[in-house]
């Protein structure tokens, strides 16, 4: 008899169990490994699986986890190239794509990840077909967006990581400000994860205390306390962060473990991220951007209305624009790199400007308000959209 | 700001703020350093966080990475310089400073290179947090931390190295692992120098008082069929570094965590201590032994029954580490 088998008597007749709260991690870059570790040390799985390309690296960063196996409660960690290592996932964390560069907007990032997901997001279903899928990749509205219609999930399945980032950052600073812990500190950032999104000023308080009824000039620009630069160091902040270290890492991850927790918890409790707008807000096409929405342990059930001032309301659909742009150039075979030029018409429409292909000469896109489209001939002046909407140049 | 905080704060105390009193200071933010601060922000161990380096681009940047993440964290102040000042009224200062071996480097120099640069660290250390306890890190452990012992002037409880704490918990995973069962019901001990000629100590493994050596009284020898001693093996062998040397990994670390929890509780760990007279010992060195941690540093340590084969190679081990020490200048 082995050592084994004189200390040890097996009594459980039937097949077991096996996990219950398994989450997969794809990607095991520092964002993702930084979402593993906070997950791992939040004790919020049973089971963490880790999918990557490289196989090195992720054999190594698996073990590296496991070593500290005795200092965890997440009895199974394990990693593998091949998907069937992610079965049985509630929760399947997707941070594998390229990496933001020293001054590349997010937007520019889009193709790149794309073509990844495409690989990616079939294989997650096949082995988790009732999984939440949580996308934390950049541009993450947008990947969002992808993610959805490659995976054919129901939509409160799919969820982005969106600006609870974003929020976070703007709650520290405002924390910083008042001498107050951040969760004292309410603020919502809502939108698109990055340099568009909309602080809802008309939100912020403070137990309660509404601080644009104390300022009501709050976040204009004619604030003396300039409001406005509180957002745009939040805007900024992931920028800078990649300058001094290279990339962002931590601050994500524990803004990824905070959603997996609601989630996984069934907590019910209130974040911004990213969901089909379509319909609110006067967003009338498949939109993915940021707003707060209810999260539990069967997905994003629900979504808070929230009262935006006609402002703000504006901005919001007015970043829409871009996002519905970038996700039509490939249904159109363009790129963003062809576009000459961008530009706002009285807060109406957009139209883009965009070089001379193969088969077109240098045309126009448009955008209306209601994200309606047109395609012109760059000489035209006067367009008329696909629902007989006439604007003039 | 100043009148949107006034009509909505009003202060009822004056004077200067209160001083922490769970500071935690991580010295160096490599890969090593940012897991153990990562670690300690989320098991929620101190109320400041340092975090000291030279290179002041990538320092700034873990500290705002670090600070973003703050409505997640119940650590209220996380601060990051060059200059030590920022480090004052530190409970535990963690070091993890250090170079790395270079190839067909000498143990030898790089002990020195690392001496180099703990001269310039642990006064500084010592100078504004005179009461801390100090846990070192940096390879090779052993002689680092009778380097700071020697430059820190403090006494020899208070500083303590990370040892073989982590060999001894890949230790408890592997062997865990073949059982089916999870680490912490694995019970046993990895000793000595952290590294190769570390010490597992088979006769105290057990799990729920069976002991292993009782079921198999050639557990880890060359004699057992079973080859147990291939688990040993093991934990020598998965020093990540070397298998995957392209990455440098970080989080075998996390082992700091269980250090930091247990500086409250008087709980067992291994930890480096200073070992001269135990063991029939005679020379300075520091090596591992099961220590009982608590808020004021190494509390005492257990005395451990050891075959004479065990004993002997804890004598080879401080000879080895004497042979290094002996030679290093200006400590």
């Amino acid at each position: 008899m082995s050592t084994q088998e004189k200390l040890i008597s097996h009594v459980m007749k039937e097949e077991p169990v096996g996990c219950r709260n398994k989450v997969t991690v794809v990607g095991v870059g520092m964002v993702g490994m930084a979402s593993a570790i906070s997950v791992l040390l939040k004790d919020l799985c049973d089971e963490l699986a880790l999918v990557d390309v490289m196989e090195d690296k992720l054999k190594g960063e698996a073990m590296d986890l496991q070593h500290g196996a005795l200092f965890l409660k997440t009895h199974k960690i394990v990693a593998d190239k091949d998907y069937s290592v992610t079965a049985n996932s509630k929760v399947v964390v997707v941070t594998a794509g390229a990496r933001q560069q020293e001054g590349e907007s997010r937007l520019n990032l889009v193709q790149r990840n794309v073509n990844i997901f495409k690989f990616i997001i079939p294989n997650i279903v096949k082995y988790s077909p009732n999984c939440i899928l949580l996308v934390v990749s950049n541009p993450v509205d947008i990947l969002t967006y992808v993610a959805w219609k490659l995976s054919g999930f129901p939509r409160h399945r799919v969820i982005g990581s969106g600006t609870n980032l974003d929020s976070a950052r703007f709650r520290h600073l405002m924390g910083e400000k008042f001498h107050l812990h951040p969760s004292s500190c309410h603020g919502w950032i809502v939108g698109e994860h990055g340099d568009s999104s909309v602080a809802v000023w008309s939100g912020v308080n403070i137990a309660g205390v509404s601080l644009q009824t104390l300022n009501p000039n709050m976040g204009a620009d004619g604030d003396s306390e300039n409001w406005k630069e509180l957002h745009k160091k939040v805007v900024d902040g992931a920028y800078e962060v990649i300058k001094l270290k290279g990339y962002t890492s931590w601050a994500i991850g524990m803004s990824v473990a905070d959603l997996v927790e609601s989630i996984v918890k069934n907590l019910h409790k209130v974040h911004p991220v990213s969901t089909l707008v379509q319909g609110m807000h006067g967003v009338k096409d498949e939109v993915f951007l940021s707003i707060p929405c209810v999260l539990g342990n069967s997905g994003l059930t629900d979504v808070i209305h929230m009262t935006l001032k006609p402002e703000e309301e504006k901005q919001l659909l007015l970043h829409t624009y871009h996002e519905l742009v970038n996700q039509l150039l490939p249904l159109f075979h363009l790129s963003s790199s062809q576009c000459l030029s961008s530009s706002h018409f009285s807060t109406r429409c957009w139209f883009l400007l965009f070089a001379s292909t193969v088969t077109l000469p240098d045309f126009f896109l448009v955008c209306f308000p209601d994200l309606r489209f047109a395609l012109a001939p760059a000489s035209t002046s006067v367009f008329v959209s696909f629902d007989g909407h006439q604007i003039c140049r | 700001m100043a009148s949107v905080l006034h009509k909505l704060i009003t202060p009822l105390i004056s004077g200067p703020p209160e001083p922490p009193r769970n500071k935690v200071t991580v010295v160096g933010v490599g890969q090593v350093g940012m897991a153990c601060a990562v670690s300690i922000l989320l098991r929620e161990l101190a109320d400041e966080l340092a975090l000291v380096d030279v290179v002041e681009d990538k320092l700034k940047g873990e500290m705002m990475d670090l600070q973003h993440g703050s409505l997640f964290l119940k650590t209220p102040k996380i601060v990051a310089d060059k200059d030590y000042s920022v480090t004052a009224n530190s409970r535990i200062v963690v070091v993890t400073a250090g170079v790395r071996q270079q190839e067909g480097e000498s143990r030898l120099n790089l002990v020195q290179r690392n001496v180099n640069i703990f001269k310039h660290i642990i006064p500084q250390i010592v100078r504004y947090s005179p009461d801390c306890i100090i846990i070192v890190v940096s390879n090779p452990v052993d002689v680092l931390t009778y380097v700071t012992w020697k430059l820190s002037g403090l006494p020899m409880h208070r500083v303590i190295g990370s040892g073989t704490n982590l060999d001894s918990a890949r230790f408890r995973f592997l062997m865990a692992d073949k059982l089916g069962i999870h680490s912490s019901s694995f019970n046993g001990w990895i000793l000595g120098e952290h590294g190769d000629t570390s010490v597992p100590v088979w006769s105290g493994t057990n799990v729920a008082g069976v002991n292993l050596q009782t079921l198999n009284p050639n557990i880890g020898t060359d004699f057992d069929e079973e080859n147990w001693k291939e688990t040993h093996k093991m934990v020598l062998d998965s020093d990540v570094d070397k298998l995957f040397p392209k990455f440098s990994f970080k989080y075998p670390h996390v082992s700091l965590i269980s250090l930091a929890t247990l500086r409250w509780n008087r709980q067992s760990l291994c930890m480096f201590l200073y070992q001269q007279g135990m063991y029939g010992i005679g020379d300075e060195v520091y090596l591992s032994l099961p220590c009982v941690l608590n808020s004021g540093g190494v509390a005492s340590v257990v005395n451990m029954t050891l075959t004479d084969e065990e004993v002997a190679q804890l004598q080879g081990s401080a000879s080895t580490l004497w042979d290094i020490q002996k030679d290093l200048r200006d400590i």
